[in-house]
């Protein structure tokens, strides 16, 4: 007994207690719907059947149904050119800023504090913003464009099939670019500044040092954000819910509206489930790289 | 030992005595009550007026959200947690009776004194009714119809009360209105991949002669070939694929639409914010003397199945039927009564707009009733949205819409 109280006190009980307490919490709270999730995905349910455990198991029919129905190939490829391209240009333009800001001109960490408040706002209002300002009739954007001569006529960015998903992609790195960019300055402030001047020394240029010290030392940050992108993208849905509904014709359908769409508006939960698996699927694929890529760290 | 033994034995007596005692006082009946009606709106208030009686029976209210309705109750059902009453959106009042999670109210309607059938519109009443019974009783109704501007009639030299009557004399009129130059479009409405593009859509069908069973019918294809029309000559704004009814009836009020379809819930926004005179009529049919068609909103009142209190909570719902007279008074909202006249506001644009809106209920439809019916309107929106598009012709949108409905129905 005492034994027992001893390394639960100091050793390997308390490491055992320490990994123990956060893989519990873990399993209940994030094991536990994900496990449920995969259930349901292979069970036919329907809201009368939403209460009870067990229902009739359908094995892979609803992944079957799923892939038989037109708009879903369409509806993943959306997926991937939203999380793409939000990532893509949340990244770019994020780090672009966090090397603007890094130069430390007067109020720059006071200008770099006021870029959250797009962070700040919450998903909903950000699209009712978005929806008018993309409006095509009277749309901010599109006057700005007409009057700097870019376009001749109005382009309806929520109804025209060709530039909906663009529209919540604009949307969306408007979004998450501050995130980004506040995550790439800790980043570059984590850089010790010998490096450079050394660099500077050895009579490397600016092009050089940025290839060679600041991307190399960065490469965990970007690793990270890039996965935080990934998980954020792939659970946005406020904006699609306010801007497009996905419409029109699906053109601007994704993933995470879809499943969102099939559960609690026309109530078929397990096909819901299953697109919830796929995504899982895909997530974790990403994870993985993820692990990988920051597995052999160096930090300066 | 004795004396523990005795005491135990008084408490008990005492415990037993003030249980009867309690009982003997009879205890209030308690039912509960879900509806999405803030307090401004029926509902929350008719209750208030209902437990004032003090009849033996007091509710208690619960508000929940638009998009928890179906699966809060839902998962209150099938847990045996549902509350006794709920105000259910008409087209989701199959889903609950086909699977009797509703009760039967037919017998009760019967011999009710208040609630009589005979009294209602049919639209409402039937989206209450699954295999010929009544599980359930209309609360409030709506429709839509078409709301124009007269004053931009008179500058393109039309006559203000002449208003279209055939959707070619609808195409015609909108092409006249038209005024790309002044941001004036013919007309607006909503064809957007939710329900509320299927509520827009399937009066034209059912104008057409079509039923959401027979879609790909000639009429609904020749209505969407009209709504593919009105796009294609930009007659419409291209934003009507992703605006609610509500966002396209304000480019109305702002004067940047000649016309708008839609409902009743619009007039009291319309006369703060339109700034001209404007008149309504029903909705153009496809030739003159075709059959007339609109659709139908609002919820239904219904008890659950597994109520304990079924003859108290019919009682409720007697009431609430009761002062369907003063509903329109009270809350701005139509009763499903035909045989109830709605009382002259004194604003002379608004009664003749309640009166179109009274004349077109006499045709408003339920939609399906079907338990599938999300999903039978998820295909008709998709149908809408295929052919708006241009990805689609109209005819092939809805032969596909009509076998994923035949699949469905099963």
């Amino acid at each position: 007994m005492r034994r027992i109280l001893s390394t639960v006190r100091d050793g390997r009980g308390f490491d055992i207690v320490l990994v123990g307490v956060p893989f519990a919490f873990l399993f209940a709270l994030a094991g536990l719907p994900l496990i449920y999730n995969i259930l349901m995905s292979f069970q036919e349910v329907d809201m009368f059947s939403l209460g009870s455990f067990i229902r009739p198991f359908v094995g892979i029919d609803n992944y079957v149904a799923l892939f038989r129905q037109p708009e879903t190939w369409p509806i993943l490829t959306n997926t991937l050119i939203f999380v793409v391209g939000s990532i893509a240009g949340q990244f770019v333009i994020g780090f672009g800023l966090a090397l603007f800001f890094w130069t430390n001109f007067p109020g720059a960490s006071w200008l770099r504090g006021l870029f959250l408040v797009s962070w700040v706002m919450p998903g909903l209002v950000v699209g009712a913003i978005w929806n008018w300002i993309l409006s095509g009739d009277f749309g901010v954007l599109n006057f700005f464009l007409r009057e700097s001569g870019l376009i001749e006529g109005n382009i309806f960015w929520r109804s025209d099939p060709i530039f909906s998903l663009w529209a919540v992609v604009i949307a969306n790195i408007w979004l998450g670019t501050s995130f980004n960019m506040i995550l790439l300055s800790v980043g570059l402030s984590a850089i010790p500044g010998d490096l450079y001047e050394a660099a500077e020394m050895d009579g490397a240029n600016g092009w050089q040092r940025f290839w060679t010290i600041t991307l190399p030392m960065m490469r965990s940050t970007i690793g990270a954000i890039i996965a935080l992108g990934l998980i954020f993208t792939l659970q946005q849905f406020d904006l699609f819910a306010a801007i497009t509904d996905g419409g029109p014709n699906n053109s601007s359908n994704v993933a995470q509206y879809w499943a969102w769409d099939l559960s609690f508006r026309q109530y078929d939960f397990g096909r819901g489930a299953t697109i919830s698996v796929i995504m899982t699927v895909f997530v974790m694929f990403a994870a993985a790289v993820y692990v990988r890529s920051t597995r052999h760290e160096v930090r300066g | 030992m004795g004396i523990r033994k005795h005491s135990i034995a008084i408490a008990l007596a005492l415990t037993c005595a003030s249980l009867v005692s309690f009982q003997a006082k009879a205890e209030d009946v308690k039912l509960t009550l879900w509806s999405l009606d803030r307090d401004i709106q029926p509902a929350p208030n008719l209750i208030k007026e209902f437990n004032a009686q003090k009849n033996g029976i007091q509710i208690e209210y619960r508000q929940i959200q638009f998009d928890d309705v179906v699966s809060e109750a839902m998962r209150a059902y099938s847990t045996g947690k549902a509350p006794d009453i709920i105000a259910i959106d008409n087209p989701n009042h199959a889903m609950f009776a086909s699977r009797d999670a509703f009760l039967d109210l037919t017998d009760m309607i019967k011999t009710s004194t208040v609630i009589k059938p005979e009294n209602y519109f049919p639209g409402p009443l039937k989206s209450a009714t699954w295999d010929e019974k009544y599980y359930g009783v209309p609360k409030a109704t709506n429709t839509i119809a078409l709301y124009y501007n007269k004053d931009l009639f008179k500058a393109a030299g039309l006559d203000p009360n002449k208003p279209p009557q055939t959707w070619d004399e609808l195409v015609e009129t909108a092409r006249k209105l038209n005024d790309p130059s002044e941001n004036v479009y013919g007309i607006a409405f909503c064809a957007k991949a939710n329900e509320e593009g299927t509520f827009q859509f399937l009066p034209w069908a059912q104008m057409g002669g079509s039923t959401y069973k027979t879609i790909n019918g000639e009429g609904a294809v020749r209505a969407l070939s009209i709504w593919k029309q009105l796009m294609d000559e930009k007659l419409t704004s291209p934003d009507t694929l992703t605006r609610s009814q509500w966002d396209s009836t304000a480019t109305f009020n702002a004067g940047n639409a000649a016309m708008v379809i839609s409902g009743p819930w619009e007039i009291d926004r319309m006369l703060t914010d339109a700034k001209f005179e404007w008149g309504t009529a029903l909705l153009p049919v496809p030739q003159e003397g075709a059959q007339r068609s609109s659709a139908m909103g609002d919820y239904n009142w219904a008890i659950f199945s597994n109520s304990k209190h079924p003859e108290e909570a019919f009682k409720a719902l007697e009431f609430f039927a009761s002062k369907d007279a003063t509903m329109y008074k009270d809350f701005g909202q139509l009763p499903a009564r035909a045989d109830l006249p709605v009382p002259p506001t004194g604003n002379a644009m608004k009664d003749a707009a309640l009166a179109t809106f009274l004349e077109q209920m006499k045709y408003a439809q339920p939609r399906g009733p079907s338990p599938e019916w999300p999903k039978i309107s998820k295909a008709i929106q998709d149908a809408i949205q295929a052919a708006l598009t241009g990805q689609m012709e109209p005819k092939a949108a809805l032969d596909q819409a009509a076998e994923k409905i035949k699949s469905i129905e099963g």
